[in-house]
């Protein structure tokens, strides 16, 4: 906002270059968040890198360069294992999320004529009570004599109570869906919003049924929505180690949470470091590979 | 203004679903109130028995009172902070062609891969480096870098094929450029720059890792239920604490309902 | 252009959206204007020594010394776990005093960051159970590094009503495959190695050899296909087993007194083996800020008051002799603890502290055979 208000100084020179190059300007309107970012990532992603590099030496840390850490990595089957799973995990809960989200979205967006903040404020409400608090609700929900097995058993669906709701992949997959929920539903909503409805009017005119009108206009035109839902589920999600460790069981354990024992109990930084970078990179190129895949569907 | 041909009419599966989306949203959410007037400790059925202690004893509990009003300001002051910040980046991004565009982004959205552990060692390494006291300013600093990418991410979609007509008309009729942005730019984007605001404010409301490390003396709301866990005595006044919670902004929501300040404007007639 | 404007407004019903963004212009100010920085009514805070502790420990309860002496509380700093915190004191927040636990100090002492504790300077050192602080690794030139402050037991927390138990208390509970995916552990190797090591056979001072190495890893092996949980915290362990989620769990004292106070039908095993024991406690900050007011604050935490709560409300043991003059039989049977606390500890087992690249190996092996590697 800054600066817009520098680019109307009237005569100054910065001014008459600003109007002339949109990069500065660009560059200009980008440079307040950049800035804090420069100041509070490039640090910790450094230390991040230099501290991968060096080894344990009894409590202390031996400062040499080495990237012994990165070669233990490839030696065990474990992380690999970790990784994968993560990424499985993350993977599904996303999709789920996504595709639950979008309807949601959808109908606040083309539905809602009245009240549509109200609407907003309302799918986010439950997200202001604390994350732990929610996972114990969960707990009352999917536990062994839980709400659910209860049910199912008054229903007579299944004879047992089924183990296998909570503590388990299946119960991260849920938790995680259900803590995203809001978040996924916000940039779809705003990207739908958006949409022209001229546009969708016209293809009415043209004689295109509702479905053909949502698959050819709507749904191209909010993929960028979709996109930033995805991104901002999928990668954080990779890495969380909380909903594991409250819910997941010992066989619903993800990489984060190796990496906080690294960094914890297991005291070994510069493995813990070496782990997370192979963790951003895995996500950067998960990532990589959605945008591309994305970038097919959209056309 | 304009009639949308199959929107006028109500989509009866689709508002089934949003009912049942709400359900799935707000069913585990209500087990919180139900188990603050449990007279039992643990959160489990069966229930046993009904008890308003749980909130008498929230009145005594001056630390965690103290808590949530830091976790509102903090919440507050960085919802709206990052916001200011995150507009223009995203109107940047949106809009101008510059060279090491895509580096930038990528850069902005770091720290959603990066740990929110490490995060928190290293910022709290580099403020100890520059000699900054911790405080709730520093708390505040720390998740307005976790909240900016999701902010960024909230408004660019909003941004993306935002049409610049109105602007340059705007700016044709002789309005400064900053007036076009306060009176044509963010009016039209304002459903986005709400959506900001609520998931920021939402993600800062429940972060606990730039808390726990980047707080000196004050806590904040998540900070101090994570630490209560070794004693589950305290657990059902933190029940009781969230109870207070949803019950209070519903009623905000719903006032500012009638007051008509919130929802009367309807996004979709905007144009 | 502003007539144009307004009617256009009016007619779209901009207007509200306009009262509405005022309305959140009006909230954003406000919200910004209210300072940040910490605030207290009475004194400054400088004024207080820090205490860096688990939450629920910064209670007045503990402080009545402290308070009769400097007119108020000392300041709080909470965590919710020990590591953690050890993250954020190395990482250069400095708080006064540090409550970690007594398998903790080899490391933590290690860092440079702490003191040895004067305890000249404390009045109530005289009625401190000397075997609770009394071990070489936690004392430098006649000075202990952690001052103990609550202590109890590693046992067997099981429900009375679910678990079918067979012949005498023991640790094979926590191995017994008909109660498979109903049993749970804790999750720190500090405490599940050594258990493990009870369970296994292998005396304490062989467990630095790699036969034991082989025979603990083997065993905690063997349990985890049986585990439905491994936590830390007490309080989603309590849950668990207040629901019936799981029927037996590795636990500490606290856990039963609650429960048991929650009519939960729960006993702490005496296993037949012999249960683990661990201390807890403070210790002093090489930089304390405030180390006048810090040593009041140890004063105070292992006062007689202090350790009478710690048995009556938390179920911790109480660090202070002149206490256990004031608990009941009944009270002390609950807790596992004896009138002569010595007792107890003597026949229980005491964690031998090892070298840092034993921490690391066993460590590194526990928290990979909780992965499922």
């Amino acid at each position: 906002m800054t600066a817009m208000a520098l680019t109307q100084r009237p005569a100054s020179v910065l001014s008459r270059l600003l109007h002339r190059h949109e990069a500065c300007r660009g560059w200009l309107l980008l440079a307040p968040a950049l800035c804090l970012m420069l100041v509070a990532i490039l640090f910790p992603l450094g230390s991040t890198l230099v501290m991968s590099t060096w080894s344990l030496d009894g409590y202390s840390v031996d400062r040499t360069p080495t990237l012994g850490n990165y070669s233990a990595m490839l030696g065990q089957p474990m992380f690999g294992a970790l990784i994968g799973r993560s990424l499985v995990v993350a993977t599904i809960a996303t999709v789920v999320t996504v595709a639950l989200c979008y309807p949601m979205a959808y109908f606040v967006a083309f539905h809602v004529h009245r009240h549509k903040a109200l609407w907003l404020i309302l799918l986010t409400l439950p997200f202001w009570t604390s994350y732990l608090l929610r996972v114990f609700a969960w707990k009352v929900v999917l536990g062994y004599e839980g709400v659910l097995n209860t049910a199912l058993i008054g229903l007579g669906i299944v004879q047992e109570p089924l183990a296998a709701l909570l503590y388990s992949q299946t119960a991260v997959t849920l938790v995680l869906a259900h803590s995203w929920a809001a978040f996924a539903i916000l940039p779809i909503y705003v990207s739908l919003e958006k949409i022209d409805r001229s546009y969708i009017e016209a293809a009415a005119d043209l004689g295109d049924g509702l479905t053909r009108r949502f698959w050819r206009i709507t749904f191209p035109l909010s993929l960028p929505g979709v996109v930033a839902a995805f991104f901002m589920m999928f990668v954080p999600t990779v890495g969380d180690y909380i909903t594991p460790a409250m819910v997941g069981g010992p066989d619903g354990m993800m990489v984060g949470n190796l990496i906080q024992a690294m960094f914890g109990p297991m005291n070994n930084w510069p493995a813990g470091a070496a782990l997370s970078v192979v963790m951003m990179l895995t996500i950067g190129l998960a990532g990589l590979a959605f945008l591309a895949v994305g970038r097919l569907v959209g056309r | 203004m304009a009639r949308y041909i199959g929107f006028h009419r109500p989509n009866r599966p689709l508002a089934l679903y949003a009912g049942a989306f709400a359900v799935f949203l707000y069913l585990p959410i209500l087990f919180i109130p139900l188990f603050s007037f449990n007279a039992g400790v643990y959160v489990k059925f069966p229930l046993e028995g009904f008890t308003l202690a749980w909130y008498a004893d929230l009145f005594q509990r001056e630390p965690l009172q103290r808590a949530f009003w830091n976790s509102v300001q903090v919440a507050a002051v960085v919802s709206l902070s990052s916001t200011v910040l995150a507009v223009p980046a995203a109107m940047a991004i949106a809009r101008y062609r510059m060279p090491g565009k895509r580096a930038a982004v990528s850069f902005i959205m770091l720290p959603l891969v990066l740990p929110g552990l490490i995060l928190g060692v290293a910022l709290l390494t580099v403020l100890n480096g520059l000699g900054v006291r911790l405080s709730l300013v520093t708390v505040a600093l720390g998740h307005m870098v976790i909240c900016l990418p999701y902010a960024i991410s909230v408004l660019l979609p909003r941004f993306i094929g935002f049409s610049r007509s109105l602007e340059e008309a705007s700016a044709d009729l002789g309005e400064s450029p900053w007036w076009t942005f306060l009176r044509v730019t963010l009016p039209c984007n304002m459903p986005g720059v709400l959506a900001c605001l609520l998931m920021t404010f939402t993600i800062s409301f429940d972060e606990f890792f730039m808390a726990f490390f980047l707080s000196g003396t004050e806590p904040t709301l998540p900070m101090y239920i994570w630490s209560q866990l070794r004693f589950p005595q305290d657990f059902p006044s933190l029940l009781a604490l969230s109870t207070l919670i949803l019950v209070a902004s519903f009623a905000m929501v719903f006032a500012s309902l009638k007051l008509g300040r919130v929802g009367l404007a309807p996004a979709g007639e905007r144009r | 252009m502003d007539v144009i404007d307004q009617l256009h407004a009016v007619k779209s019903g901009k207007l509200d959206r306009r009262a509405f963004n005022r309305s959140l212009l009006a909230l954003g100010i406000s919200t910004a204007v209210v300072p940040l920085a910490p605030r207290r009514a009475l004194a400054a805070p400088e004024d207080h020594a820090t205490y860096f502790t688990w939450g629920g420990f910064d209670i007045p309860d503990y402080f009545d010394e402290y308070v009769a002496k400097r007119g108020e509380l000392p300041n709080f700093a909470t965590f919710g776990s020990v590591e953690e915190a050890f993250n954020k004191l190395s990482s250069g927040f400095v708080a006064d005093i540090a409550h970690p636990c007594l398998s903790d100090v080899p490391r933590w002492s290690s860092t440079g960051m702490f003191q040895p504790i004067d305890t000249t300077r404390l009045s109530n050192w005289a009625d401190m159970i000397p075997e609770l602080w009394d071990v070489p690794y936690n004392v430098k030139d006649g000075k202990p590094w952690l001052v103990p402050f609550e202590w109890g037991q590693t046992s067997i927390a099981y429900r009375t009503d679910l678990f079918d138990l067979q012949g005498d208390e023991s640790w094979d509970m926590l191995w017994d495959a008909r109660h498979s995916g109903r049993l749970g552990c804790l999750g720190a190797g500090g405490d599940v190695w050594w258990c493990a090591a009870i369970k296994a056979g292998v005396p304490f001072d062989q467990i630095h050899t790699d036969e034991a190495f082989d025979k603990i890893s083997a065993v905690l092996r063997e349990q985890r296909p049986l585990i439905r949980m491994y936590t830390d915290d007490t309080t989603s362990l309590d849950t668990a087993l207040a629901a019936g989620e799981i029927v037996a769990s590795m636990a500490w004292n606290s856990s039963v007194v609650t429960l048991s106070a929650q009519g939960v039908p729960v006993k702490f095993a005496r296993p037949k083996e012999g249960a683990l024991t661990w201390v807890c406690g403070m210790m002093l900050h090489a930089e304390a800020p405030k180390l006048d007011s810090a040593y009041d604050v140890l004063d105070s935490l292992i006062s007689e008051k202090a350790a009478i709560f710690n048995m009556r409300d938390y179920g911790y043991g109480g660090v202070n002799r002149k206490a256990f003059a004031q608990i009941t039989d009944d009270e002390l049977a609950v807790l596992g603890l004896s009138r002569n606390p010595v007792e107890v500890l003597q026949a229980g087992h005491f964690g031998i502290p090892q070298t840092p690249e034993w921490d690391q190996r066993m460590t590194q092996t526990w928290e990979q055979i909780k992965l499922g590697f």
